[in-house]
């Protein structure tokens, strides 16, 4: 009796060693095993924003599929004191225990220190949406888009919009200091370099520091002092709402059956600018998915936590519906390795009613 | 002998305003040559529009002044009604426009008489109760349940229209619904503040709260009446914001307290209250907004330029004024006394806070 | 003087009830909660970083004490953190020596301390418009200087003397501000200049005629806030390693609140740095707590604006029921007197 369940306990074993080497010599992905208890944080840049409601509930799908059973807790700053914010908001994390944090970075390089802190106290460090730029403190960020591909679709829709023949633009961003709104603004000036955009020539950079008072007087502005200029880009989506408006209400994107004068385009919310472009003030946009960006970070924190994977290049891991991915060196920093989700949405009089259903 | 009644019939107040006129022309004569196409009905509008919102925010911020308090949960009532107008409007879009005018000045007038009732019948300094409620009423406006978001797709049709709307349109000048609203307001509380009674207690009270006390004005109900109007003007500013915006977010009208507060001081109404008037305000906003728009439009300075040197221009406005008046007043006085020696000179109020 | 016919112990009592021992009362409430409900609230580390995350604003709330309890109000101290910080930062990207680059951006607290001075002592400004127009422009003078970047060439040691303890578990800012807050009591509450501040802030006119230099201790005050502030923005900087524009931006009302909770009046002329220190540790304690609590921010927000205003509101209530009370009582007497007679 004993020989047999002996028997019968070694051709369990071996049959499962038989079945786990093919993945692993295949270097098959890795998949999280549900169940665990990991203490999550999920940062955005502060309270109150659509777009981080919708990370935080695709954040809250994905803990629901792994059935972790530590509730996930979504603390953010107040707008008006994002940064120091930000900082207390890790700080306090540490000090209560917590096993992973996910960030939405607001405060550059100045989250550094207390993302180190974190580090050293054994605290898995993930950011999304936003990353910290000189990748300190940070084990990975999951991209929504690459930011160097922000550049070129940013380009790709102004030539679309302005035709062939080109036209003068200019950009309206969010905070100058914004680290997201730099770096897609600086790949949209390289990509500007090669012939095919030639024809395009960019005007002015201005700040609406993602006020819609400011973003708004902004984007009139911008039409008194360029009477030449065709469009404005705006990579934030409260800088397109709030010039659509401005170009709206001041009848400069052809409301009342006239020729436009001016066009906005961007990165912009579906809800928000359906109707902008349905009467052409906003032609085409372009956006990812919050929700899946919240889903697949809360897949990565997860693994990373539970000692899945170990925030290596080359690694590959299956994060639910949404499939298979790797992690990589960031292109698009110096230091730092990312998860790249992409690809962009880009919205239209054919799609964008769909979505903002 | 004329120019002594001209000097009687003018107050030093009434110079301070006609300064900042003449200011205001320099500047628009000095941005004229700078800016292409600036003598334009078109920048008029928008400039005009620009300033409406935030001129009947300070008109109300005013009457707080005068009675010598502050009121800086301004900003955070403008957020929260336009807000709390813009969801009710996407839920239920057949509320008429004027219920809404009226919902929205009910709320903003509510939360003023919460403040006012603490700083009149509380006897908590105002700037504690404001600067509590400021705090207060943000986080309401942040946890507000509903959509976390205001979309203008979701308003009606009229809300949308809102900020399109003409008072009137002569050729190419336009006068825009908000801008007549916000001149309206102006009016309105610049003959309460000079002919009702109630205007004239509120300088009383403001340039000595212990003799209107004595005098025995009801000095509580007084500076409640000016919170619950200030915080009624915020409550209707609440509504224009949410009309010319339409996609709200959290951060709405965020910071909006310490504009207020500069176009009141810019518009020469006294940090120790009593002395100040609507019509001041307005100008203070205008210079304010003025500058802000222009340098916004004005080629050669860069983005980064702009905040540093409109801090300095209202520094040095603000001096000019102040320089102007005072010698203009030396010189009333002198010739006061050269007129009647018998009469000693009554020393200013503003003279004795200054320095 | 009157207070020695009064037994210590009476004294003791009178202080408890005083402002200041409502302070304390709230403070140790704060303390047992947080204590009895979150179990890492106590560990050395804890109380360091409580103090830590906040330390810049409240080492100027200790000199902001002074400006209000004189009658006056920077607004400008926080875009004074950024432009020295700023310049600092700047000063150090270009490679200058670093004693140059902190001395500089000191200097630059020091001058712009003078220049908001200048406008309210000597051309007579409203200290609320210049420190308003300050705020606006050394704010403006920062996006000149760093315009959109992020300057993290700061150097090790400077960082460390940010980031890492110095004597024990406490980092140099910590030390600074328990310095200040010793030095700032003496002089405000046992020296002449700090009888002047307190007198000014009463009744400066009074001031003037009984031949107190009110503007050169407002002078000497705007001068020194600069000052602070300027350091304060150095130390802010040291601790995040990094300078941006927006750095510091809207401490100013946080600032404010401190000294207000801690029962300064904004009219000048009363409060101590006691009750400001008090305020200090009740704000810090109150934030950690709830935050360690996982409360939302914007909730913490909302309950120290609640609590500044009940501060207030709750003790005036209680003096006027019991005024009310009194004199119930004394009728309540006579009238018994009446009938007996």
């Amino acid at each position: 009796m004993r020989k047999l369940s002996t028997a019968f306990a070694i051709l369990v074993m071996v049959s499962m060693v038989m079945a786990l080497a093919p993945a692993a010599m295949a270097q098959g992905p890795v998949k999280a095993t549900p169940g665990q208890a990991v203490k999550m944080v999920l940062l955005p840049k502060f309270l109150g924003n659509l777009v981080f409601d919708q990370a935080h509930e695709g954040a809250l799908e994905a803990a629901k599929e792994l059935q972790n059973p530590e509730p996930l807790q979504f603390l953010g700053p107040t707008p008006q004191d994002s940064v120091a914010g930000q900082i207390e908001i890790v700080t306090n994390s540490v000090t209560q225990g917590v096993d992973a944090i996910m960030l939405s970075n607001n405060a550059g390089d100045q989250i550094a220190p207390a993302a180190k802190a974190a580090r050293e106290a054994g605290v898995t460090f993930v950011t999304w949406d936003s990353p910290i730029p000189s990748a300190e403190g940070e084990q990975v960020f999951v991209a929504q888009v690459d930011f160097n591909e922000t550049g070129r679709v940013m380009a790709e829709m102004a030539l679309n919009i302005l035709g062939p023949e080109g036209g003068k633009f200019a950009v309206l961003s969010a905070s100058p200091d914004a680290a997201n709104q730099n770096a897609w603004i600086a790949a949209l000036k390289e990509v500007l370099k090669e012939p095919k955009y030639s024809k395009l020539e960019l005007l002015d950079i201005v700040y609406g520091n993602d006020i819609s008072e400011d973003s708004y007087n902004q984007a009139l502005a911008l039409v008194d002092k360029y009477p030449e200029m065709k469009l404005i880009m705006a990579p934030t989506t409260i800088g397109i709402a709030a010039g659509a408006k401005a170009l709206q209400d001041e009848g400069l994107c052809g409301v009342e059956g006239q020729e436009p004068k001016v066009v906005i385009s961007g990165l912009g919310l579906p809800v928000e600018m359906v109707s902008y472009t349905l009467n052409g003030c906003a032609p085409q946009f372009a956006l990812w998915s919050f929700r899946d960006l919240g889903y697949l970070t809360y897949y990565v924190t997860y693994l990373l936590a539970t000692g899945a994977i170990k925030g290596e290049i080359g690694e590959r891991f299956e994060a639910g519906r949404m499939g298979v991915y790797t992690i990589e060196k960031d292109p698009t920093r110096e230091k730092g390795l990312r998860v790249l989700m992409g690809p962009f949405t880009i919205y239209d009089k054919t799609n964008v009613e769909a979505e903002a259903k | 002998m004329m120019m002594t009644s001209l000097r009687r019939s003018i107050r030093p107040e009434q110079i301070r305003e006609l300064i900042l006129v003449l200011v205001i022309i320099a500047l628009v004569l000095f941005f004229g040559t700078q800016v292409e196409g600036y003598y334009s009905s078109r920048t008029f509008t928008r400039i005009s529009t620009s300033i409406a919102i935030l001129s009947v925010v300070a008109v109300g911020e005013t009457l707080v002044f005068l009675t010598r308090n502050y009121d800086l949960s301004v900003g955070s009532i403008v957020g929260f009604t336009a807000f709390f107008i813009g969801t009710q409007l996407s839920f239920y879009k057949d509320i008429p426009p004027l219920v809404a005018v009226l919902m929205a000045v009910g709320t903003g007038a509510l939360m003023g008489s919460f403040n006012g009732v603490l700083v009149a019948y509380g006897r908590v300094p105002a700037i504690i109760v404001t600067l509590g409620t400021m705090a207060i009423y943000r986080a309401m406006l942040v946890e507000y349940p509903g959509n976390k978001i205001v979309q203008m797709s979701a308003l009606p049709a009229w809300a949308q229209e809102f900020s399109r709307v003409n008072v009137f349109q002569v050729g190419e000048f336009e006068l825009r619904l908000i801008v007549g609203i916000a001149l309206a307001v102006v009016i309105v509380f610049q003959l309460v503040l000079t002919y009702l009674p109630f205007g004239r207690r509120l300088y009383a009270i403001g340039s000595n709260p212990e003799a209107a006390r004595i005098a025995g004005f009801p000095y509580q109900r007084i500076v409640f009446t000016a919170f619950v109007l200030s915080g009624a003007l915020a409550g209707l500013a609440g509504f224009m914001f949410m009309g010319r915006f339409g996609n709200l977010t959290v951060v709405a009208a965020l910071g909006m307290e310490l504009q207020a507060v500069a176009a009141v001081v810019v518009g020469g109404t006294s940090t120790m209250g009593g002395v100040g008037s609507a019509f001041g305000t307005l100008l203070g906003a205008s210079m304010i907004g003025l500058l802000d728009q222009s340098l916004l439009r004005w080629r050669l300075i860069s983005e980064f330029w702009r905040d540093a040197l409109l801090g300095l221009l209202i520094l040095l406005a603000v001096a000019s004024d102040r320089v102007i008046v005072e010698r203009l007043r030396t010189l009333w006085a002198r010739s006061e006394l050269q007129l009647r020696p018998s009469i000693a000179p009554v020393p200013h109020k503003e003279s004795v806070h200054g320095s | 003087m009157v207070h020695s016919t009064i037994s210590l112990p009476q004294r003791f009592l009178n202080w408890l009830r005083s402002w200041e021992g409502l302070l304390l009362g709230l403070f140790l409430v704060v303390l047992t909660i947080n204590s009895a409900l979150v179990p890492a609230y106590l560990s050395v580390s804890n109380q360091v970083n409580l103090f830590i995350l906040f330390i810049e604003k409240s080492i100027i709330a200790l000199m902001m004490t002074f400006i209000i309890i004189n009658g006056e109000i920077d607004l400008s101290v926080a875009s004074l953190m950024g432009l020295s910080a700023g310049t600092m930062a700047r000063l150090f990207e270009l490679g200058a020596p670093s004693g140059l680059a902190v001395a500089a951006a000191l200097c630059l607290g020091l001058i712009c301390g003078a220049f908001n001075g200048f406008w309210v002592t000597v051309v007579g400004l409203p200290s609320l418009v210049v420190t308003l127009a300050g705020l606006i422009a050394y704010r403006g003078l920062v996006w000149v200087l760093v315009e959109d970047r992020s300057i993290t060439t700061l150097p090790a040691w400077l960082c460390e003397l940010g980031q890492k303890p110095l004597i024990g578990p406490f980092p140099l800012a910590l030390l600074l501000f328990f310095g200040f807050a010793i030095i700032g009591y003496i002089i405000l509450q046992y020296s002449g200049f700090g009888r002047l501040v307190y007198v000014i802030g009463i009744n400066r006119d009074v001031a003037r005629y009984s031949g107190v230099n009110v503007r050169r201790v407002k002078m000497i005050l705007f001068i020194a806030s600069g000052f602070i502030a300027s350091l304060a923005g150095l130390l802010y900087a040291a601790r995040l390693g990094a300078m941006r524009s927006s750095t510091a931006e809207g401490f100013e009302l946080d600032i404010i609140t401190m000294v207000l909770l801690g029962g300064v009046s904004i009219f000048g002329g009363s409060g101590s740095l006691r009750g400001v220190f008090l305020s200090i540790l009740i704000i810090l304690n109150l934030r950690n707590g709830m935050g360690l609590a996982y409360l939302s921010a914007n909730v913490q927000t909302g309950v120290i604006g609640l609590l500044l205003i009940l501060s207030v509101l709750v003790p005036n209530l209680v003096s006027s029921l019991r005024a009310r009370m009194v004199r119930h009582r004394e009728l309540t007497r006579a009238l018994e007197m009446a009938e007996s007679s």
